[in-house]
């Protein structure tokens, strides 16, 4: 089997180096070609080598190259190597594919954007970054990919920096992922330390060096969950992804819902063994990502902006991933990260195009009735809905399902009542899912255009300010369009839909009875069959759930949506996000602020180091005032002077003798 | 003593000694430097009349290699210290020393 990882990974590096020296004298067209160039023959070597991989004995699917050694020093060897196995094969074919489509869909909604090739630039970027990411074939290369991911979510998510917003969102970003990077670096400190060697070969076959179960096993899984928690958006590291959702929609599609959000979910895959190796921190993954799924699934039942909804959906999505990752059947947290790719993305670009179609307006409430102007957008965003849904055939019920039922099987096994809890809290979140997406579908397509009739809402001088900035970046306001001058989005926008509607469709059938995807990660994960008996329980409740919520979405929002004032004391709690940033500013940062101003004005800097400064500046003054003296200016004091040295060298040597 | 000679070597010395002490008083008290610079050669030429001396009475030509260095010295050093007097006297109009305090701290 060949292993081309060095050929996915250099295209979007060259693009992006072309881009970023060249962008600005480029044409539009010369800069679309380079970056969809870069990307498709990334994304074309990718799907090469699966190809070849499948003409492979299952045995024999795992290519371990060097490409170069890069620190050598005794014990310590670090070599930038590539590692192709069906795990590598399945992200890579996921990261390059929907970043395609993300490219190609980026030239329509970014088109008139001054900054045009720096988006696509910094789009190359996060593509080598991501790529970097998967195919390393040690830690220590993980943590590059993992830092510079990061480093172009940052950029893209503070693209539009002239308004204030998006930068502190930005901001916000990089702090809570470099929580989650200080995790990673400890954890290979600790890996370095107990095996040796920073290699995922040299680990995880020597993984019972650390005993199972001890401290030192369960701190290396919990450190390394701690990244993937920051990068995944799970409690409590989850803040940052909603104002993430400031960046430009391609780029919410591409990094904050399909792929670099994914990169934990890929390291619990990768370091399976490793969280084998520590039972608790597999209930600790398993609990946290239950936690997350339900409770960003309630926040997101009520929010009124469209990519909001969609930010909470993706953090309530990996939270089953890693449900599915924490009773052990790491295939069905690849194969709904996969599905979720597809169906996220698909949610996020349609949701794109309805902001493109109304000129930057995000608000629900002045949405409605859209079905007949964006008919395109209406039905592939139905399939994504059905999908997110778990509603049979679409992709995302049978990835779901398989984590469900996973989740199920594990507490009858077991016994533990903890697991059923689990699966409760997973059935349940099924039922809200598919309440809060039909609420914002119909909101959206069915009922009125609200668009032109409703009064804006109180406004807070800050958000005028606000929008008088973002008249020169960002998909501006120009005021609410009218009904009829909606327009369905050109074609570069809606294939990219079409293309990822029809794998939100067939994407399910990776997991279809006889499990193909099961079989193909087999080598890496070990394959976890459900008893069909205990599948089709946990399928059918929820499924019953999931058209419960639909139900009630239906009865409540199918003549559009209407927004009332609610001020029952739950329903405020929860339209407020639980005042998860409000406590965070009470604890966190208002602290941390007041600390540093009682330093910067108050006590220390006053007294301690003003005082100290300038008392050290008194003393050379007094000591140079009385050396100045002997400066008289008159060249015969000098000379005399310069006489009566050599008279005592003289008379010193005399003396001596 | 390999040299007689009707003149001690402690003449020579106190010669030497004589004009070294005239140059050193020169130089401190006098105000123009034109004046200074002679009592400068003065001292100078003080120490190669004890080289000499000494070169002659203990029989060696080390004293009287030294002789040429000096003068070779010197000649330089007074062409250096001419142009400098020269370019004060033309930017000042005057050379007095002592009012070339400047640099006075």
């Amino acid at each position: 089997m060949v292993n081309l990882g060095l050929w996915v990974l250099i295209w979007p590096l060259l693009g992006f180096i072309i881009l970023g020296l060249l962008g600005r004298v480029l044409t539009r067209g010369g800069i679309l070609r380079v970056a969809w160039g870069a990307c498709g023959l990334s994304f074309l070597f990718a799907l090469f080598n699966f190809l070849s991989m499948l003409g492979v004995a299952p045995a024999a699917r795992s290519s371990d190259v060097t490409v170069y050694n890069w620190i050598v020093s005794s014990t310590l060897q670090v070599n930038f190597g590539l590692l192709y196995d069906p795990l590598t094969a399945i992200m890579l074919l996921v990261v390059t594919g929907v970043g395609l489509l993300i490219h190609i869909y980026s030239a329509g909604y970014m088109e008139g954007d001054p900054s045009f090739w720096r988006f696509f630039a910094y789009l190359n970027f996060f593509i080598f970054s991501m790529v970097l990411l998967v195919v390393a074939n040690n830690f220590l290369f993980l943590l590059m990919g993992w830092g510079l991911v990061g480093l172009a979510s940052f950029l893209l998510i503070g693209f539009w920096y002239q308004r204030s917003a998006p930068v502190a969102a930005a901001q916000k970003a990089f702090v809570v992922n470099v929580i989650g990077d200080l995790g990673l670096m400890l954890a290979i400190f600790l890996l370095f330390i107990n095996y040796g060697s920073l290699n995922y070969q040299d680990v995880f076959s020597d993984v019972h060096k650390v005993a199972a179960g001890s401290a030192t096993a369960t701190a290396i899984a919990l450190l390394l969950f701690v990244a993937c928690a920051a990068k995944s958006a799970q409690l409590p590291l989850y803040m940052w992804l909603p104002d993430a959702m400031e960046g430009p929609t391609p780029v919410s599609a591409l990094i904050h819902a399909a792929t670099m959000v994914t990169a934990g979910v890929y390291l619990v895959a990768r370091a399976h063994l490793l969280f084998a190796n520590a039972p608790v921190a597999l209930y600790v993954v398993a609990g946290i990502g239950g936690a997350t799924a339900l409770f960003a699934a309630t926040i997101a039942l009520f929010q009124l902006d469209i990519k909001r909804v969609l930010a909470y959906s993706t953090i309530s999505q990996l939270g089953y991933m890693f449900m599915a990752e924490g009773v052990g059947n790491y295939t069905s947290g690849i194969f709904h990260l996969t599905t979720h790719a597809y169906f996220k993305a698909l949610l996020f670009l349609g949701a794109g195009a309805i902001i493109h179609a109304l000129a930057g307006e995000q608000d629900m409430r002045k949405m409605g009735g859209l079905r007949q102007r964006l008919p395109i957008t209406f039905w592939t965003f139905l399939i994504a809905t059905l999908a997110i849904s778990g509603l049979p055939p679409f992709s995302g019920f049978w990835s779901k399902d398989s984590i469900l039922g996973a989740a199920l099987q594990e507490a009858v096994v077991t016994g533990n009542r903890w697991f059923y809890v689990l699966w409760g809290v997973g059935i349940l979140t099924a039922g809200l899912t598919a309440f809060y997406m039909f609420r914002l579908f119909f909101g959206v397509f069915l009922g009125n255009y609200r668009g032109a009739t409703v009064v804006p809402a109180r406004r807070t001088e800050e958000e005028e300010d606000e929008d008088e900035q973002e008249e020169s970046a960002g998909h501006g306001h120009g005021g609410p369009v009218g009904y009829y001058d909606i327009h369905e989005v050109p074609a570069v926008m809606s294939m990219p839909l079409v293309i990822l509607a029809i794998l939100s469709v067939i994407g399910g059938f990776l997991g279809f009875v006889w499990n193909p995807l099961n079989g193909f990660l087999s080598p890496v994960l070990e394959a976890s069959e459900t008893p069909l008996n205990i599948d089709l329980i946990s399928t059918a409740v929820s499924v019953a759930v999931a058209l419960v919520g639909i139900l009630v979405a239906w009865r409540l929002y199918r003549k559009g949506f209407v927004y009332k004032e609610n001020n029952n004391l739950l329903y405020q709690l929860v339209f407020h996000k639980y005042y998860v940033d409000e406590m965070c500013n009470m604890i966190l940062i208002k602290p941390i602020l007041g600390i540093g101003r009682l330093i910067g004005t108050g006590f220390i800097e006053g007294s301690v180091l003003d005082s100290g400064s300038r008392g050290l500046a008194r003393v050379f003054r007094e000591i140079s005032v009385l050396l100045r003296r002997l400066q008289t200016g008159y060249m015969r004091n000098y000379a005399l002077v310069i006489l009566l040295g050599a008279v005592l060298i003289v008379i010193y040597y005399a003396v001596r003798g | 003593m390999a040299v007689t000679s009707s003149v001690p070597l402690v003449w020579y010395l106190i010669v030497s000694a004589v004009m070294f002490a005239i140059g050193a008083l020169g130089v401190l008290m006098r105000r123009n430097p034109l004046v200074i610079f002679m009592s400068i050669e003065l001292m100078l030429n003080a120490v190669n009349l004890s080289f000499v001396a000494f070169s002659r009475f203990l029989d060696t030509a080390d004293g009287q290699m030294f002789v040429f260095l000096v003068l070779t010295v010197a000649a330089a050093e007074v062409v250096v210290g001419l142009a400098l007097i020269v370019s004060i006297f033309r930017t000042r109009r005057d050379i007095d020393v002592d009012d070339m305090n400047m640099l006075r701290g």
